[in-house]
């Protein structure tokens, strides 16, 4: 150890120590690194969609009075405090060194904690109790199908990773699998909320109870579909911010489909964010993104038919022409996701969303215009955003597009182009196949 | 003929990739609200941030959690940052406050919750050998007997060599100050090894083994 020349020498013993604690320091790895990013953005997100100083100030004051009435039992928690997260059984297997839950049967095997949180994993799954802590666990699936039933608790903090899919939970119960083969993702929220973040879905996306998430990550494609759930109420019925905080707003392309979120998300390493144009600060006048993130769809919709859906697209603020586009893609409903994402190059062709909704009508067009019109809007994309969040997107789609459509010579050269730029890309596993053939 | 003109605000706009943007380029779209910023800053300093973070604490969970936060509070408050060359400068005031206040927040909790077991976070320490682990999970044990300050400058110093006057910049300290705590720090730390036998032997048996 370099001993700083202003201070006395210290002991052989403690010089070693030092040296260990610096030598210990590791690098986080990519995934790592995409990981944090996304949840630091998340965080930032859920802050600018909050609401004005005054509506702030107002939701303070009954917050301050709300606390007041819970000062007995909020004392009375701190007094008592929860018990520590522990696991009180295990059936159906034994937890090895490293956390490894090693199954004896062929039934699963099913985790119990103290608390009442309880998951099973399917027959055959790899998992792993990775992390048990004070006021939660992490958890997770490196192959296979999972349940969880996870005691709501607002103190505690649970999460499961799935491949490279993190999913952060409250109280609340769902079902996920991983197929680490074909890069399938799948998680069925049956109640409560949960905020997942990863590839594809960008910064981070809030689901409801009754949705269903299916990530193929090969083709960079996130599908959210309504299933029946265990709660009566749907996702407008919920209050907004009850259990997950607020995520980034996930970008939709096809109807119903999610390609990456509009900023650039964990994959950002792979496929680098652009300098933008010009950045128009345009008022959230409708308070769309937040009922966006609260996963408020249909209020959306509702609200912009009752004002009239052309007079929305004229008056709407560009924050809130997004926000329809996206609910109107998740709704399946392409003709006014097309017509706002029209209005918004339109009215803010200088903004950055007025490229961003170039490249996702790009993906709306795949499935009504067709192929070349897609592949013409990509192009537009890449020559005036060649660097921006969604390029390796863009490059992706129309390689995929031209092997589709009998143009295997013109795939393989795009393909190359992609390694070149995002060798760790969403589509890097398909480019590599392209230029593997003769 | 009349004469258009775009009412488009005017924005920084950085020439190329933004991993060849300086950090003052970067500062300054920082502060224009770029998103593009968010993640090249990230990029650029998260690595940094984390291994300060891991060596001052002992823990990458908690490190992860800390580098969390102190992004997020550097993309909260960029409009407080009055040189944008400065960048660098700026976010690791924010890890040095982050990290005083994780310090203080660990020793508030083991005071209130009696717990005096030492940091089972620390279990997660990153190094090669269980041997190694186990030598720097009671060494981290030592380091948490200390005051949040007095680690941290011993931290800075030591391992992230950082000169006394960098220190007394950074955390807001005089001089005179940091050399205190330093001398302090390392006088405590040399006593409690040398008061447990174990890890004095456990020290020259790894000495021995290089």
């Amino acid at each position: 150890m370099r001993t700083p020349p202003d201070e006395q020498p210290v002991t052989p013993a403690l010089s070693a120590l030092v040296d260990l604690q610096r030598d210990a320091a590791k690098p986080r790895s990519a995934t790592e690194l995409d990981r944090g990013l996304a949840t630091v953005r998340a965080r930032v997100a859920a802050d600018r969609s909050r609401r004005p100083i005054l509506v702030r100030g107002v939701v303070l004051g009954l917050a301050m009075g709300l606390v007041a009435l819970a000062a007995p039992r909020l004392w009375r928690a701190v007094r008592a405090p929860a018990a520590t997260v522990a696991v009180q059984r295990i059936d159906g297997g034994a937890l090895l060194d490293g956390g490894y839950l090693a199954q004896s049967g062929s039934g699963g095997v099913e985790v119990t904690f103290n608390e009442g949180t309880h998951f099973k994993l399917a027959a055959g799954t790899r998992g792993r109790l990775r992390e048990l802590r004070r006021d939660g666990a992490a958890l997770s699936i490196e192959n296979g199908a999972a349940s969880f039933q996870v005691t709501p608790d607002p103190s505690r903090r649970w999460s499961v990773e799935a491949g490279p899919f993190l999913i952060t939970v409250k109280g609340t119960v769902f079902d996920v699998t991983w197929d680490p083969a074909t890069e399938r993702f799948d998680l069925t929220l049956r109640r409560g909320r949960v905020q997942v973040s990863g590839p594809v879905v960008g910064g981070g996306i809030t689901l409801n109870a009754g949705q269903h998430l299916a990530v193929r990550l090969p083709l960079a494609e996130t599908i959210i579909t309504e299933t029946a759930n265990e709660q009566s109420a749907g996702p407008d019925d919920k209050p907004a911010g009850e259990a997950a905080p607020p995520p980034v707003n996930p970008g939709a392309s096809t109807p119903g489909r999610v390609p990456a979120a509009k900023r650039p998300g964990p994959r950002a390493a792979a496929e680098p964010a652009a300098p933008s144009t010009p950045t128009a600060k345009q008022p959230d006048a409708r308070g769309w993104q937040a009922w966006l993130a609260a996963g408020q769809w249909d209020r959306i919709l509702r609200d912009a038919e009752r004002a009239g859906i052309p007079a929305t697209l004229e008056q709407a603020s560009s924050e809130d022409l997004f926000a329809l586009a996206d609910v109107a893609r998740y709704r399946h409903r392409a003709e006014l996701a097309r017509s706002a994402l029209l209005a918004q190059r339109r009215r803010f062709p200088s903004s950055p969303r007025a490229l961003d909704a170039i490249f996702l009508l790009g993906r709306v067009a795949e499935v009504g215009d067709g192929a070349a019109r897609a592949t013409a809007l990509y192009d537009e994309y890449l020559a005036r955003a060649p660097y921006g969040p969604y390029a390796g997107e863009a490059l992706g789609r129309k390689m995929i597009l031209s092997n589709e459509h009998g143009q295997p010579t013109q795939a393989r050269t795009i393909a190359r182009q992609y390694l070149l730029r995002f060798p760790s890309g969403s589509y890097a596993a398909a480019a590599r196949a392209l230029t593997r053939e003769p | 003929m009349p004469n258009h003109l775009s009412h488009a605000p005017l924005a920084l706009i950085v020439g190329g990739h933004p991993r060849n943007a300086s950090d003052a380029d970067l500062g300054l779209a920082l502060i224009a609200g770029h998103d593009w910023a968010l993640a090249e800053t990230w990029r650029r300093f998260a690595p940094m941030v984390l291994r300060t973070a891991d060596r001052v604490l002992g823990s990458r969970n908690e490190a992860d959690d800390v580098a969390q936060e102190v992004f997020y509070q550097v993309f909260r408050r960029t409009s407080t940052l009055r040189d944008p060359s400065s960048l660098r400068s700026f976010i690791y005031s924010f890890v040095v406050r982050v990290l005083k206040t994780e310090l203080r927040g660990r020793k508030r909790r083991r005071l209130l919750f009696f717990n005096p077991p030492p940091a089972e976070e620390m279990r997660d320490v990153a190094a090669a050998d269980v041997e190694s682990r186990e030598l720097l999970y009671r060494f981290n044990v030592l380091l948490d007997r200390l005051s949040a300050r007095d680690r941290l400058v011993f931290v800075l110093r030591r391992t992230e060599s950082m000169t006394i006057q960098e220190i007394a910049a950074t955390m807001d300290l005089s001089i005179s100050t940091v050399k205190r705590s330093m001398a302090h720090a390392s006088d405590r730390l040399d006593r409690w090894i040398a008061a447990d036998p174990g890890l004095a032997a456990f020290v020259d048996s790894q000495r021995r083994a290089r």
